[in-house]
């Protein structure tokens, strides 16, 4: 699970790096409608990550009523 | 002589201590009694004691002072649960198991003489509090898994974020015991070898006696003393614990705790949509400034080529300006006439006018 959330989390920053050098001085055009269809690739599977991750519940068996 | 028989036995001293304390312990093995607190005392920093009265009687009471969870003072109303006992001294005392203010005053000036206490310490420090991972895999719960603010907490959660692993431990969040139970579970998470990254604490509203479990001195130090991070989110917005002031982070309610502890994916989809949606107008807005610049680029050098041409042309003008001037025959139409031949007497010359060609002959030729 956390793994998966690792993975969001990454993926996030990637976007944000691909948005980021939409604005920078290194954009050129040519190089541009690649890195859209990448961007656009992530921001789906951000989305549909986000969408089918569940939490994992447990309650925790031991008893706290005393020390034992 | 007829043999006396003695219906009632004969004890000695001890043995009626004894066997009071027997009956005693079998009608009442324990007792809440609840009344003010008056003659408080701490003896060698170890034992208490204090007389619980009303208006018409009194009672001695013993405690130690490790069960003291909160502080007590004089004239505070209290509920002791206690076990009634005769000394050996003949005197008749409470032996106190736990005592707990009661009712608003009390509870407030408990709560305020262990707050100052706890101020002291340095408990509510800034410097203490810790930040909670941004976006935690692992978190920890304690709570009644029955009560209506973990029901709350955990439905947040879920509509927010997923991939999260939650361990519940469920416990008494009221009442007799509550504390310990709670201060084991931190106690329990504290010694996980994967420990949670955060420890979330949560109730939900309540009577200031049942929110009185987060004001227990051990179990506000326990959170203190957690090495894991802790987040706080007990009542509603206007209730204060003492657990929520040591605290690293404090939640207004079970749900805000959910709020403060996760992101929306909801709003993380939103902006994700929003950041992609806003790329293709910007690569169409860079496509159109460029070809904006590079038209500007071409008028600029059509408007130079204009300007050398128009340049040209007007030199051209000039020059066939004066070559109209320079013609002979505008000379001639002014009246003037070419005169061909050697300027000599009796030479005979050529003269052109306008008009004619005549001949000539030269009859006298002066110096000017």
């Amino acid at each position: 699970m956390s793994q998966v959330n690792k993975s969001i989390q990454e993926k996030t920053e990637q976007l944000t790096k691909l948005v980021e050098w939409f604005d920078s001085d290194d954009f050129s055009i040519e190089e541009a409608l690649d890195k859209y269809k990448i961007a656009e690739k992530l921001a789906n599977e951000i989305e549909s990550d986000l969408l089918l991750l569940k939490n994992e519940i447990q309650i925790i068996k031991k008893n706290f009523d005393s020390e034992k | 002589m007829e043999k006396s028989i003695n219906p009632q036995p004969i004890y000695s001293v001890s043995d009626f201590i004894a066997v009071v304390n027997q009956t005693l312990e079998f009608a009442y093995p324990s007792v809440e009694i609840e009344g003010e607190v008056a003659s408080f005392k701490v003896n060698q920093e170890k034992y208490v004691f204090f007389d619980i009265k009303d208006s018409e009687g009194s009672i001695n009471c013993f405690m130690t002072i490790w069960q003291l969870r909160m502080p007590i003072d004089n004239g505070m109303k209290v509920v002791v649960l206690a076990i009634p006992k005769l000394t050996q001294w003949g005197k008749f005392s409470l032996t106190i198991k736990s005592i707990r203010p009661s009712g608003e005053g009390a509870l407030k000036k408990s709560f305020e003489l262990l707050k100052t206490k706890l101020e002291k310490d340095g408990l509510f420090s800034l410097e203490r509090k810790r930040l909670l991972p941004k976006l935690p895999n692992h978190i920890a719960v304690i709570s009644s898994t029955g009560a209506a603010g973990y029901a709350d907490f955990i439905k947040i959660l879920n509509d927010r974020w997923g991939g999260l692993l939650v361990d519940v431990a469920n416990v008494k969040v009221q009442g007799q015991g509550s504390p310990d139970q709670i201060m084991r579970a931190i106690d329990y998470f504290n010694q996980q070898k994967k420990m949670p990254e955060v420890i979330v604490i949560i109730r939900g509203g309540g009577s200031a006696d049942d929110l009185s479990t987060f004001n227990d001195e051990p179990l506000v130090r326990a959170i203190a003393a957690s090495r894991i991070p802790t987040l706080v989110g007990v009542g509603h917005e206007t209730d204060q614990s003492l657990a929520d002031l040591v605290a690293d982070v404090r939640a207004a309610t079970p749900t805000n705790a959910a709020v403060i502890l996760v992101p929306d994916k909801n709003e993380i989809i939103r902006a994700v949509t929003t950041q992609i949606d806003l790329l293709e107008p910007r690569i169409i807005q860079v496509i159109d400034r460029q070809i904006s610049s590079t038209k500007s680029q071409l008028l600029g050098i059509l408007d130079k080529a204009e300007s050398v041409l128009n340049k040209q042309i007007l030199h051209v003008l000039n020059l066939k300006s004066i070559l109209f001037q320079l013609n002979p025959n505008m000379v001639l139409n002014r009246g003037y006439a070419i005169i061909r031949g050697v300027i000599k007497k009796g030479v005979m010359i050529e003269i052109e006018t306008k008009k004619a060609i005549l001949e000539a002959e030269v009859k006298n030729v002066t110096g000017k």
